[in-house]
């Protein structure tokens, strides 16, 4: 690998636009670069086409027109095998979506055992390792309707963790939380951050932003409108911005 | 909220409700000076009556050292040997003619009720295993992203079940047994597969549409493709949903499977209706017939609530 494709971004979104099967306009030429290690925070007001543009990194959505580049593979070329790119960027949703037929632990082994082909000693393993560095040691064995919200989401992130991503993408992971949960779901975020990985984070969570994101980015409409570094971006005076801004806070 | 003594008192109604359900039928059977012989049933269903067995050619009688007994028949041709009977009824050397009793076999066999149960049980068996293989297939092309599998999947569903499953059975049996030579048992069986699968069909596919959708979006999410994230994701949890419709359709399969008796294969029901005009108990013969489907019936519930529970361990 040279020094080149080194410093290119991971992700290279250009001019991705989406139109909904019912003509909803969700996404309006939406450009983005991140680079590796980067935390991007995307906000914006509600329908403003956040999570779609999330799902079309790892092609939960399609695309209208544009591109959209993962780790030198571009997702819209017909041989790109897309469970191959999936495999690299993990997911984790608003409303958990755990396996609820299986125990935290049978979650976070399923993919690795099924699509990796690993040995169910190696991924037991694995997963043990994961479940413990999210604070779930005592809870492996647990289903998820036994476990709290806060416990599900993080049996959530190490699931996607487990399959090794480069990329971890998510999608308003506190929303659905009570507040007293939030906290260890963001550290376990935090954690992540700081071992360098790679993140685009949609959330309501302004402390957060301002503390882990290189970047954050506001869109409205389909459109995104500002992208900045934290400390310049809550300072700005852009008007749709401050608007919204004043809503949630 | 219900108390302990009222539980009790609830049973205690219940208990003196079924008595006289059943006294009621006891005495209209009087009424109508009907006298009950039930055991006049048991020969049809274990009959221990000794079998005779028959010359089947004139021949002359031999009886080896081993005691098989053979004829050589009077006309050639292959003779008839008879290895197994309990007493001898010729001796060695007779001259026999076709039908005459060489000897008697003792023991017991089953009698056509009890066969007729065992055709009744095979049929709804087989069936619901192709049943299950139909309403898997049809159920998952009714959720196709291709149009064409969709439309074929309704078709089916809806041929079959806006039409009779008495008219499906002759179909099957005067049209499609005849162009493709099936035997009675194979062309019921087809009816009977034909029928449920459709109904099987729709009840997967609710259950599959009713795991939410994010199931399959967290599955393809971390890499699966289509087919793995239906294997180990949806269905398992669609399953479980859909066992209590199943069972219920199940438990229909069983008691539909008495409308084959049309094509004349003899089923339980069949049985039931030869034996009854052979035993002069119409009563007894029908009631017994009740009661072996409502056990057959009853088992397979009880198995599929085993499973259901445990099933159930995530709850
Ligand atoms: N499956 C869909 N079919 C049609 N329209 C959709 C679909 N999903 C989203 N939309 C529309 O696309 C627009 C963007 O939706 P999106 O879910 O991306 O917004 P969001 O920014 O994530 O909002 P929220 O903060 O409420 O999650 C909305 O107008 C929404 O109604
Ligand atoms: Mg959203």
């Amino acid at each position: 690998m040279t020094d080149k494709t080194l410093n290119a971004p991971i992700i290279q979104a250009r001019h991705v636009d989406k139109t909904y099967p019912n003509g909803c306009h969700a996404l309006k030429k939406v450009s983005l670069d991140v680079k590796r290690g980067e935390v991007v925070v995307i906000i914006g007001p509600s329908g403003s086409g956040k999570s779609t543009f999330l799902r079309t990194l790892n092609q939960l959505e399609t695309i209208s027109t544009g591109a959209i580049d993962i780790d030198g593979i571009e997702l819209t070329d017909s041989s790109t095998n897309i469970n191959k790119v999936r495999e690299e960027v993990g997911m984790v949703f608003q409303s958990f979506n755990l396996f609820p037929h299986k125990t935290a632990l049978g979650n976070v082994m399923l993919s690795p055992m099924k699509v990796k082909k690993e040995t169910r000693a190696e991924a037991e393993v694995h997963a043990r390792e994961l479940l413990t560095r999210v604070g779930l040691a005592e809870r492996m064995q647990n289903y998820p309707s036994r476990l709290s919200g806060g416990q599900q989401q993080r049996v959530a992130i190490a699931r996607a963790l487990a399959m090794k991503p480069k990329i971890m993408l998510f999608d308003e992971p506190t929303s659905a939380l009570d507040p007293e949960m939030v906290g260890e779901v963001l550290d376990v975020m935090k954690g992540l951050a700081q071992e360098g990985m790679t993140m685009v984070v949609v959330t309501h969570e302004m402390g957060f932003a301002k503390e882990v994101a290189d970047r954050v980015v506001f869109m409205e409409e389909g459109e995104l409108i500002l992208e900045e570094s934290p400390d310049t971006f809550f300072e700005s005076n852009h008007p749709r911005l401050n608007r919204f801004l004043g809503q949630v806070l | 909220m219900e108390t302990q003594s009222s539980r009790w008192l609830g049973h205690g109604l219940y208990l003196l409700i079924m008595a006289i359900l059943i006294s009621g039928v006891y005495f209209s059977g009087q009424r109508i000076n009907y006298t009950w012989h039930w055991e006049r049933l048991w020969p049809y269903i274990v009959n221990t009556d000794p079998q005779d067995i028959f010359a089947e050619t004139d021949g002359t009688v031999v009886i080896d050292e081993k005691g098989t007994l053979s004829i050589e028949p009077d006309y050639g041709g292959d003779p008839q040997i008879v290895r197994e009977y309990t007493t001898l009824v010729a001796y060695d050397g007779d001259l026999i003619f076709q039908g005459d009793t060489l000897a008697r076999l003792e023991g017991w066999r089953f009698g056509p009720i009890a066969e007729g149960l065992w055709v009744t049980i095979k049929l709804s068996f087989i069936s619901l295993i192709f049943s299950i293989i139909l309403g898997l297939i049809f159920g998952l092309m009714r959720i196709s992203h291709r149009q064409v599998m969709r439309n074929l999947a309704v078709t089916y569903v809806e041929v079959i079940r806006g039409t009779p499953l008495l008219v499906q059975i002759f179909i099957v049996y005067f049209f499609i047994g005849t162009v493709f030579d099936l035997d009675r048992f194979t062309a019921g069986v087809a009816a009977l597969s034909i029928f449920t699968g459709a109904y099987v069909a729709e009840i997967v596919r609710a259950g599959i549409q009713s795991v939410p959708t994010g199931q399959m979006e967290a599955a393809r999410s971390l890499g699966m493709n289509y087919v793995q994230a239906m294997c180990y994701v949806i269905m398992p949890q669609a399953i479980k949903r859909t066992l209590p419709p199943l069972a219920g359709q199940f438990i229909n399969l069983i008691k539909d499977s008495s409308l084959v008796s049309v094509i004349s294969i003899t089923d339980l029901t069949k049985a039931g209706r030869e034996v009854v005009s052979g035993s002069f108990a119409p009563f007894e013969v029908w009631f017994t017939v009740a009661a072996l489907y409502l056990i057959v019936t009853g088992a397979l519930s009880w198995a599929i609530q085993i499973l259901e529970k445990r099933l159930s361990a995530s709850d």
